[in-house]
């Protein structure tokens, strides 16, 4: 392909094409997608494993997401493991307002996505009525296996590789949304 | 087979109950342990008695709410203080019994563990412990009425919806598993070791246990 | 300055405040701070609201129930045997432990005859639990001190627990192995070999860090001498569980009141005078060893037998047996729906968990469903003490207070 062919395409074709492969909003999307880090938000038996899954075996340092950040204003993700309270809904509704956007949520856990095993008067059936969600983890625990593929997804959420029900490309986080 | 409590009940609780004897206390063993069941009025002293008697290590205060208790005559609620002698190894409960409305004395001062169990009774059932320091709620949040623990308080549960738009409701159902009513499974239990036993033996079709 | 040896320059600091004010030149006024229910350093969601003259606790307040979620509530509308789903999740540090205390109750109930492989078995892996726990605790206790390393370490050995208990249930945690009147099924092959390979593997784990703990001048300045619990105290307040013997009173139920066999086990009951921090933390190595043989004899003794209660009014048929006979598909289906139905009764029997003593009050009007769970869970009892151990002491010393009495938000809040 001639440079003068480069010229007259469209953008939107040429990174069909691959050719514009990276703009710079992709660059940052690229670069925060790999360095997600979590907000300490430990709540019941899952707050284990999330603890497991950053340890030596399994190691969720490789995707960079092993800081787990005590202060919600440095953190990007907060994986909501466990059951959630009535008691301890307003405090995360508090902790999620607080973390800058862009933000994302994990709800790891059947009790955190679905109330699980406890339908009840205690127990919050599920967290996307307090915070939205953007990633649902299955298990009781989830294995550590388990939340780094949740991870994974997440990052391609946040790089734009995602489809919606109707096959549709979700956008990309917006480059300077910070 | 592993040993319970029941046989930890020896000397010293045979003691304690000799010298509540005055109060009107009287002994109700269950397989949980020695149980010396106290009058209302008199728990305080007992208390203060069964301190006295080396039993220094309170384990527990829990109420139960007798109210759909299938033949339970009493008052509504009682409440158990679980006590051990850590000296004698020993342990025994005292138990008073109370209707709804009706207070007990704190224990705080005799035992201090007491604070947060005392508070726990409270918040689940709404005992109300008089002269305690600091009664509030212990474990639900400010703004749920009533008191969770107590028998005519609702479980809380949600339905189950599938994806047909039919709704389950859990309480139906499981009564309907359990044989208490006929329930959606359309299935009347309760025939092997529980309520129909005996009539079946009775018509001589027995022979199922 | 000089510091004597257990005290780090901020408490000499700290000191040299209190010298002041109590000379009068100095004034100061309350500050109260919350802490947590979110908050890294407090295990889970526990509140504290601290009144502080300047570094100095004045006033504690533990708040809990961030974490309530009616689990007396729910297990008083489940069958019996449904109920051993709920009991491990409570305190998920030490699942085994209240499987344990919930189907010896629920046994005593029914009178169940449990064969020796099956106390075995649980033995066992309760055991290992305990120290699955423990380790637990290690590790986030001193990542709480703020050294990261060593809890890499003991999550490592951790995981190799986990391992084993995968083998075994097929899950890494929350296992509801245990049935009432026996167990669900029976060891894998090749399960005894795996833990024997553990235990021989873990002493020689536990060396390359222990004297990380034991030799550390950070570690030991920041606990000794920090939040002492004399042992009055520690009754009065109702303290169970290692923290207790850290305190100098040999108080353990499987002394005690022995159940599911721990008589024929051959075990001490590690004290320790001080009744301190590291006293407290220290207690943890002392219990991995006695577990450590608990669990070799444990193993010695496995011999193959059956696993379950025969009664067929309490425990499943066999698989089997259900393709041959209608009589066992009818028992399946009448326990799987409706349950056993025990006599009127109440039981309780108390065992020791990894944080105190732990017991199922269980109350049944003869239906197929407790009347009345009241669980008694060692550590919002022991939370009592905190305000004795922090009260006078700094606030930096109050985050090592928690970690060492190890408390369990899903065992406090139910
Ligand atoms: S999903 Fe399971 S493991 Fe996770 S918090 Fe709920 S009960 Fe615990």
């Amino acid at each position: 392909m001639g440079l003068t062919d480069v010229f007259e395409k469209d953008v939107m074709e040429l990174e069909k094409d691959g050719i514009l492969f990276s703009t710079l909003g992709r660059l940052v999307a690229w670069g925060r997608s790999n360095s997600l880090w979590p907000a300490t938000f430990g709540l019941a038996c899952c707050a284990i494993e999330m603890m497991q899954s950053t340890n030596a075996h399994h190691d969720m340092a490789r995707l960079g997401s092993e800081v787990f950040r005590a202060s919600p204003r440095q953190a990007d993700v907060m994986i909501v493991s466990g059951r959630l309270s009535k008691k301890m809904a307003p405090v995360m509704r508090r902790v999620y307002e607080q973390m800058p956007n862009p933000k994302w949520v994990i709800s790891m856990g059947a009790c955190a996505s679905s109330g699980g095993m406890f339908n009840n008067y205690a127990i919050v059936q599920n967290v996307d009525s307090v915070v939205p969600v953007d990633v649902y983890v299955p298990g009781c625990p989830p294995r550590p296996e388990a939340l780094i593929y949740a991870v994974l997804q997440l990052q391609k959420k946040v790089r734009g590789e995602t489809f919606d029900e109707a096959g549709i490309e979700l956008p990309m986080v917006e480059g300077w949304a910070r | 087979m592993s040993a319970g409590t029941a046989d930890r009940a020896g000397a010293k609780v045979a003691a304690l109950a000799e010298a509540l004897v005055h109060l009107g206390a009287e002994r109700a063993d269950q397989l949980s342990g020695a149980i010396l069941v106290v009058p209302r009025a008199a728990i305080h002293q007992a208390a203060a008695t069964a301190r006295e008697h080396g039993f220094d290590l309170l384990l527990d205060v829990f109420a139960i709410d007798w109210l759909t208790y299938p033949g339970h005559g009493g008052p509504r609620f009682s409440v158990s203080y679980h006590v051990h002698a850590v000296a004698a190894n020993e342990r025994c409960s005292l138990r008073v019994q109370l209707d709804d409305g009706d207070a007990l004395p704190t224990v705080t001062d005799v035992w201090p563990a007491a604070a947060f169990m005392e508070r726990e009774v409270y918040d689940l059932f709404g005992v109300v412990f008089e002269g305690h320091p600091d009664l509030r709620k212990l474990v639900t949040p400010e703004d749920l009425e009533g008191h969770p623990l107590r028998k005519d308080f609702p479980l809380g549960e949600s339905p189950t919806l599938f994806n047909d738009g039919r709704f389950l409701d859990p309480a139906t159902f499981r009564a309907g598993m359990i044989g208490a009513s006929q329930g959606r499974t359309g299935w009347i239990g309760g025939a092997r070791k529980g309520v129909l036993s005996a009539a079946i033996e009775a018509d001589g079709k027995g022979g199922d246990a | 300055m000089k510091l004597e040896r257990g005290r780090t320059a901020v408490q000499e600091m700290g000191r040299g405040a209190l010298a002041l004010e109590e000379t009068g030149e100095f004034e100061t006024k309350l500050m109260r701070i919350n802490v947590g229910p979110q908050h890294p350093s407090t295990h889970g969601v526990l509140r504290l609201v601290v009144d502080l003259d300047g570094e100095r606790i004045v006033r504690l307040t533990p708040q809990v129930g961030y974490l309530h979620t009616g689990f007396e509530k729910t297990m008083e509308n489940r069958t019996y045997q449904q109920v051993v789903t709920y009991s491990n999740r409570m305190d998920y540090a030490h699942s085994f432990g209240h499987d344990l205390a919930y189907v010896l109750s629920a046994e005593q109930l029914v009178d169940a005859k449990v064969p020796e492989r099956a106390q075995r078995v649980r033995v066992l892996l309760t055991e290992l639990n305990r120290m699955a726990s423990h380790l637990l605790f290690l590790g986030t206790g001193i990542l709480d001190m703020g050294a990261l390393t060593l809890f890499f370490y003991t999550m490592r050995e951790r995981e190799r627990i986990l391992q084993l208990f995968e083998m075994v249930t097929g899950v890494r945690m929350n296992y509801g192995y245990f049935r009432v009147g026996g167990l669900s099924y029976d060891l894998p092959e090749g399960f005894e070999d795996k833990a024997r390979a553990f235990l021989d593997d873990f002493p020689k784990m536990v060396e390359q860090y222990a004297d990380m703990f034991a030799k550390n001048d950070i570690f030991v300045n920041r606990t000794k001498g920090v939040g002492v619990i004399p042992p009055e105290v520690a009754i009065a307040n109702g303290l169970t569980g290692p923290s207790l013997r850290a305190s100098g009173i040999a108080l353990d139920q499987r002394k005690a009141a022995p159940y599911s066999g721990y008589e024929d086990y051959d075990f001490d009951v590690p004290t320790s005078t001080a009744g301190d921090a590291n006293a407290r933390i220290m207690m943890r190595f002392a219990e991995f060893e006695q577990s450590m043989k608990i669990c070799r004899q444990a193993l010695d003794r496995l011999e193959p037998g059956p696993i379950k209660d025969p009664d067929r009014r309490i425990s499943l048929p066999p698989r089997r047996e259900l393709e041959t006979s209608m009589e066992a598909v009818i028992f399946h289906f009448k326990l799987v729906t409706e349950g056993f139905h025990p006599p009127r009764a109440e039981s309780y029997v108390a065992t020791e968990s990894a944080r105190g003593e732990l017991g199922y009050h269980l109350v049944s009007d003869g239906g197929s469903m407790p009347y009345r769970v009241k669980i008694r869970v060692p550590s919002l009892v022991n939370l009592q003490s905190l305000e004795a151990t922090c009260v006078g002491g700094l606030f930096a010393d109050m985050v090592v207070n928690i970690a060492s009495i190890d408390p369990v938000m899903g065992d406090v809040d139910k």
